[in-house]
């Protein structure tokens, strides 16, 4: 392989907070990536996560000893040039286009004379020559005499931002660096400047640093992805197979944050935010985010390692594999005659940290028993059923009963799980009871907070009452808050609110989805439902027969069906397509 | 633009108005006691009394007397002083290109000084050259003129014996040569422009230090560094060329407070100015002169303002349109 | 209830001072703080003036023009008064022109500002046209022309200051109320049912109070300078010895910058001149740093 373009090796950026000179932040801490010649790297993350200082430390913008680690452009180190040093490398090897047109230019200046100056600065063209240059740069982005002529205030946003790639392309850098080229816009300006940049990509061959939190835009662009949070890499690895498949937690966050027409899945953010830069947690600093975190995030900083196809800084790998059923099968025998159902057959699932598995299918179609499978309530006959990678089959003692007690079911039918006699406090420290997990009064606490996590009252009078007293949905919350207190991983719901009416389901479904977002679990939804499910499941498997018959990401199951069975499901699902004319009544 | 001009117009009808309606409406009636033999402010030369009743008219309706004022002001008529018994035009005349000389060269030098230390200190902020820069600027351009004046007269003028202490040349000198007149007048002009100077500077350069580093921060000039470009460049053409356009457009309220320093500042250095006028003037309650120097000064504040802002409009295409 | 990690390291790390005074100066900057202790200490010596003067500043208490000895430590004038003591009552006379006129021109200029803004339409564009003729006719003429006509006292010097620099507030004021009246709290609290009291209470006052305390210190500031110089140029109230008119009288006496007497008895005055402008700017531009930016003077 070739030496790349641009190597960037454990790079840092140390700021002191300008009203407090002892306090230090680092907003770019031990960054390393490669560029290769005519190659695309997004570099993505929230605001703050250092993509802009990043940026600027590639053009030496940064205050002299702000920056340590190597810039190696064409093998030549930048990082120990001074300003001098760097002016030659500015523009003419490595251009950047910043966040805001609107404020790129100086506004007492026209916007030709802008485009120009780099171009006598660099290439010493003459005044003329460098305005004919610039006519023929803002030619290609479809403007002309006139617009270079204006002053900056003179031009739309539109304009400004198509002159500053031109100024930006003038002296024909190996590397262009786009910050943000999308934020702020609206939908079709933003489509017309990624065609642009599409465009210049092609037209050029240029090597293109996209700094961005534009998912969309970066899976249009960039060849690689880089993820950036508070100053450090998380995951490194191919566009697309990151955006379709994150390992790192703090990937797979921001993908659910992100908006887009490809999935009728609501939005969630990834919770908190981001730390202080002054003082970042130690250990890996996503841990106080992140729901996986185990003891060692807490206490060392994960290296950026190779995970399968790309590089990946977790101690665990990125996300978990909470459950992985391989090929598992359950017959049941019919009234002893020797008639045997096969209840499942060959399934194979997994359910990673975080995700929601759904499993559809009709009544019979093996998705209850299958849960069961899952839950421990039943055994495979064949197959195995992995717990975090361990195979539960292997257990016993205690780490089977740690296992059974980090996968909680919930059942279809709530009377019918609880005893009519306990009231809603015994119902729910039951598991703690039967566990023997921490004091009597430990215990109370602990139902309180999983009432209060449900959304019920924790008062003394509602953990007094009994099931009879009840509403469904209340109930139904008392079976949740009941798999909840044990703090489970994963939580296996079998139906959990097909019992409802349609405006309760929506609220525990969602509530449900709440608590998965804050305490992070797998969560493997068994329903019937497919409207439903679509609202939250990030995977679909359909089951019919006892076989899984089609899986996959939940927008394309449904959008795109492989199988007759699953466009039969759907075909079946309620929706109101029949309505003419959408819209409420007007009330008037 | 325009709108700006009708302002000026306006405010020029304004100052004539006062300086009509003020003698005659503020009480204690001061116009009155100057024609009253039984006050103590009696004019007891008939001729000059003679003037003034002729040029007050006070016993005219008053719109009379307002229309007889506006033609006369307007055609150069401000009255007759009543201590020296000279048209209030010809000791304007007289004194006026004293004030502007004075004015002119002290502004021009602040400006120049203010602009280049100024942007200087932005572009090296928070270095100790510029801190101490910003306390001496700050104490400079508080302290009263008329007290900064006495120290560099005591200074320069009593304890070094290097300039002159009073008067704006040499009394009853002849000049050989024009160097040697300009050299007396340079002599006598530089303690009081010194003065006004010192006084002047200390906003300038906060004013343009403050812009600059405001610049500084602005996206464009991340770009112009990332550019490549020279820093000579960086400075002048996109920090400074910016910064310069508040820098003008306070040249106007410079402008304001410049004249009055300098009126002060002649009293003090007895520099033959507007100031010493008005001083005189006001010690012998000489109305007419007092007025006179009111309106001039407020024409030629009025015109920096206008001149200002024609000259940011000039600068910034940004106000061009509007 | 997670507690966020920046949130308890900013608790771990300011401990618990004296709140109110620590506030007050992380409120007001480096500037603002030294500028507020010197006028603390001028109100001090100004409010204490008869205890601490040595003599009645009017009294002939020494021989004329007598060098500073421990009875006179700044010596006497040339009618044989204390100089100490004229200097000591001098702040009095600084302070009281400076707060009678910043007064009346903050109350003028609220006035003037809060009908315009609330007002709006021709009586508006009328009180703007005012006010920007105002902004552009030269102060220190017209305050010599009105002085010369009223003559000078104490108090209509103060009333003449406060009518000269109402403007720049009556600006920033009805600024500050139409920008009240665009944003939608003051018409959020309505709909909640907020009477006009509490509204004044809670949205009114704390957007303009900070305005009203700029205000004062900036006309103080312009007062004192006016003052002095009015008094120099001989136009000052012969019956209130202020800083300037001490200035003044010392100046008349011909030949003083020959001798070596000018440094008690001119350079005194000026200083505290100076010191009390100075504390005043200097409290400004504190101030002017924790406003709202977009009400900052042009």
């Amino acid at each position: 392989m070739t030496a790349p373009l641009l190597a960037v090796e454990n790079l840092r950026v140390t700021f002191a907070l300008p009203d407090d000179p002892h306090t230090a932040i680092r907003a770019v801490d031990g960054v390393s990536f490669d560029l290769a010649a005519g190659q695309s790297l997004a570099i993505v993350g929230e605001t703050g996560s250092g993509k802009t200082t990043l940026a600027r430390a590639l053009l030496g913008l940064h205050p002299a000893g702000a920056v340590a680690g190597n810039i190696r452009l064409d093998g030549r180190e930048l990082t120990a040039l001074d300003e001098q040093g760097w002016r030659p490398i500015r523009w003419r090897r490595i251009a950047l286009a910043v966040q805001n047109a609107g404020t790129a230019f100086d506004p007492v200046q026209r916007a030709g004379d802008q485009i120009a100056e780099p171009l006598r600065e660099h290439l010493g063209l003459s005044g003329s020559d460098a305005w004919a240059r610039a006519l023929d740069l803002a030619g290609e982005m479809g403007l002309g005499e006139r617009h270079l002529r204006s002053y900056p205030h003179q031009l739309s946003g539109g304009e400004k931002q198509r002159l500053m790639l031109a100024m930006a392309l003038s002296c024909a850098p190996d590397i262009l660096i786009v910050d943000e080229p999308t934020s702020g816009q609206d939908m079709l300006t933003r489509a017309k400047m990624l065609a642009l940049l599409d465009r210049v990509r092609q037209d050029t061959g240029i090597s293109l640093l996209l700094i961005s939190h534009d998912l969309a835009a970066v899976a249009r662009l960039a060849d690689r992805v880089a993820v950036l949070y508070a100053g450090k890499l998380a995951e490194v690895g191919p566009a697309r197979d990151v955006l379709q498949r994150p390992r790192h937690p703090y990937t797979w966050g921001l993908l659910n944050a992100y908006p887009n027409m490809s999935t009728a899945r609501d939005l969630r953010g990834v919770r908190g935010g981001l730390p202080d830069p002054a003082h970042p947690p130690a250990g890996c600093r996503f841990h106080p985010r992140c729901t996986q975190a185990v003891d060692e995030c807490r206490r060392v900083d994960p290296p950026l390692q190779p995970v399968r196809d790309r590089l990946v800084a977790c101690h665990l790998g990125g996300l978990q594999t909470l459950l992985r059923v391989d090929r598992i099968a359950k017959t049941f025998s019919l009234n002893g005659n020797g008639f045997r159902v096969e209840a499942v057959r060959d399934a194979s699932l997994d359910v990673l940290e975080g995700e929601v598995v759904a499993v559809i299918g009709e009544t019979g179609s093996g998705k209850t028993t299958l849960g069961r499978l899952v839950a421990g309530m039943l055994d495979p006959e064949s197959g195995a059923i992995a717990f975090r990678e361990q195979d539960v089959s292997d257990l016993s003692g205690a780490a089977l009963k740690s296992v059974r007690r980090q996968v909680q079911l919930i059942p279809q039918d709530p009377f019918d799980t609880v005893s009519p006699r306990l009231t809603v406090a015994e119902i729910v420290r039951e598991p703690l009871d039967v566990q023997r997990i921490g004091a009597p009064a430990d215990r109370v606490a602990a139902v309180r907070e999983a009432l209060a996590a449900v959304g019920l009252p924790d008062g003394d009078s509602f953990l007094t009452r009994r099931p009879h007293e009840l509403s469904g949905g209340q109930l139904q919350r008392v079976v949740i808050a009941r798999a909840l207190v044990l703090e489970p991983k994963l939580i296996v719901a079998d139906e959990p609110v097909s019992m409802l009416d349609a405006s309760e389901q929506a609220k525990l479904i969602n509530l449900l989805k709440d608590i998965q977002n804050e305490r992070g679990m797998g969560l493997l939804l068994i329903s019937h439902d497919v409207a439903l499910v679509r609202k939250v499941a990030d995977r679909i498997v359909v089951m019919r027969d006892g076989a899984i018959v089609e899986s996959g990401p939940a927008s394309r199951v449904v959008t795109r069906p492989q199988h007759a069975y699953t466009r039969a499901l759907l075909g079946a699902a309620p929706s109101f397509d029949w309505f003419e004319d959408p819209g409420p009544a007007s009330g008037a | 633009m325009k709108s700006r001009f009708a302002l000026t117009l306006l405010s020029l009808w304004a100052v004539l108005t006062l300086n009509f309606l003020l003698p005659r409406w503020l009480p204690g009636d001061p116009l009155a006691a100057l024609l009253d033999p039984d006050s103590s402010s009696y004019v007891y030369n008939a001729e000059v009394r003679g003037a003034l009743e002729a040029y007050y008219g006070l016993d005219r309706p008053l719109g009379e007397q307002y229309a007889g004022y506006l033609t006369g002001a307007l055609s150069g008529d401000l009255g007759r002083s009543i201590r020296l018994n000279q048209p209030v035009t010809d000791l304007l005349r007289e004194h006026l290109p004293w004030t502007l000389l004075l004015t002119l060269s002290a502004l021009i030098a602040a400006s120049l000084l203010g602009v280049i230390a100024g942007s200087e200190a932005a572009w090296r902020r928070r270095s100790p050259v510029d801190r101490a820069l910003v306390v001496v600027s700050v104490v400079a351009s508080n302290a009263p003129v008329f007290f900064t004046g006495m120290i560099l007269l005591i200074l320069f003028g009593v304890e070094l014996r290097w300039l002159p202490l009073a008067g704006g040349r040499t009394p009853f000198a002849r000049y050989d040569n024009t160097l040697a007149q300009v050299r007396d007048y340079g002599a006598h002009l530089l303690l009081p422009a010194l003065t006004l100077t010192l006084a002047l500077v200390g906003s300038k350069f906060l004013l343009v230090r403050n812009s600059v580093i405001g610049v500084l921060g602005e996206d464009f000039m991340l770009v112009a560094r990332a550019k490549g470009l020279p820093p000579r460049r960086l400075k002048r053409n996109h920090a400074l060329r910016n910064a310069i356009v508040p820098f003008v457009h306070h040249l106007a309220a410079h402008a304001a407070f410049a004249i009055t320093g300098a009126l002060f500042i002649e009293t003090l250095f007895q520099y033959p100015g507007m100031g010493r006028l008005i001083f005189e003037s006001v010690v012998a309650r000489d109305y007419p002169v007092i007025q006179g120097v009111f309106l001039v000064v407020s024409v030629l504040v009025l015109g920096a303002n206008l001149l200002a802002d024609w000259l940011t409009a000039r600068l910034d295409p940004r106000t061009q349109e509007n | 209830m997670q507690i966020t990690l920046p949130q308890a390291a900013r608790a771990v790390r300011r401990p618990h001072a004296p709140a109110a005074i620590r506030r007050l100066a992380a409120s007001l900057g480096g500037e603002g703080v030294i500028g507020l202790a010197l006028l603390g200490a001028f109100a001090i010596v100004g409010i204490a003036a008869p205890l601490l003067a040595p003599y009645d500043p009017a009294d002939f208490s020494g021989a004329p023009l007598e060098r500073p000895s421990a009875g006179h430590r700044l010596g006497t004038n040339d009618v044989g008064q204390d100089i100490l003591s004229e200097l000591i009552v001098g702040a009095r006379i600084s302070l009281a022109v400076a707060i009678g006129a910043a007064g009346g021109a903050v109350l003028l200029g609220l006035l003037v500002g809060g009908v315009a803004g609330y007002a709006g339409g021709w009586l508006d564009t009328a009180l703007m046209r005012l006010v920007d003729v105002m902004m552009a006719l030269p102060q220190l003429p017209l305050l010599i022309l009105v002085t010369a006509l009223l003559g000078a006292g104490l108090g209509q010097m103060a009333l003449v200051f406060a009518a000269l620099f109402w403007p720049g507030m009556a600006r920033v004021i009805r600024a500050q109320v139409l920008s009240l009246r665009r944003r939608g709290y003051v018409a959020q609290a309505r709909s909640f049912g907020a009477g006009p009291v509490y509204i004044l209470r809670r949205h009114i006052l704390p957007a303009i109070g900070p305005l009203i305390v700029f205000g004062l210190v900036t006309a103080a500031g312009r007062a004192v300078v006016f003052e002095a110089g009015l008094a120099f140029l001989g136009l000052g109230d012969p019956t209130a010895k202020s800083w300037g008119l001490m200035m003044r009288y010392a100046l008349n006496l011909p030949g003083l910058l020959l001798t070596d007497r000018w440094l008690w008895w001119l350079l005194p005055p000026g200083l505290c001149i100076t010191l009390l402008i100075l504390a005043l700017n200097l409290l400004g531009i504190g101030l002017e740093n924790h406003l709202d930016p977009r009400l900052k003077r042009p």
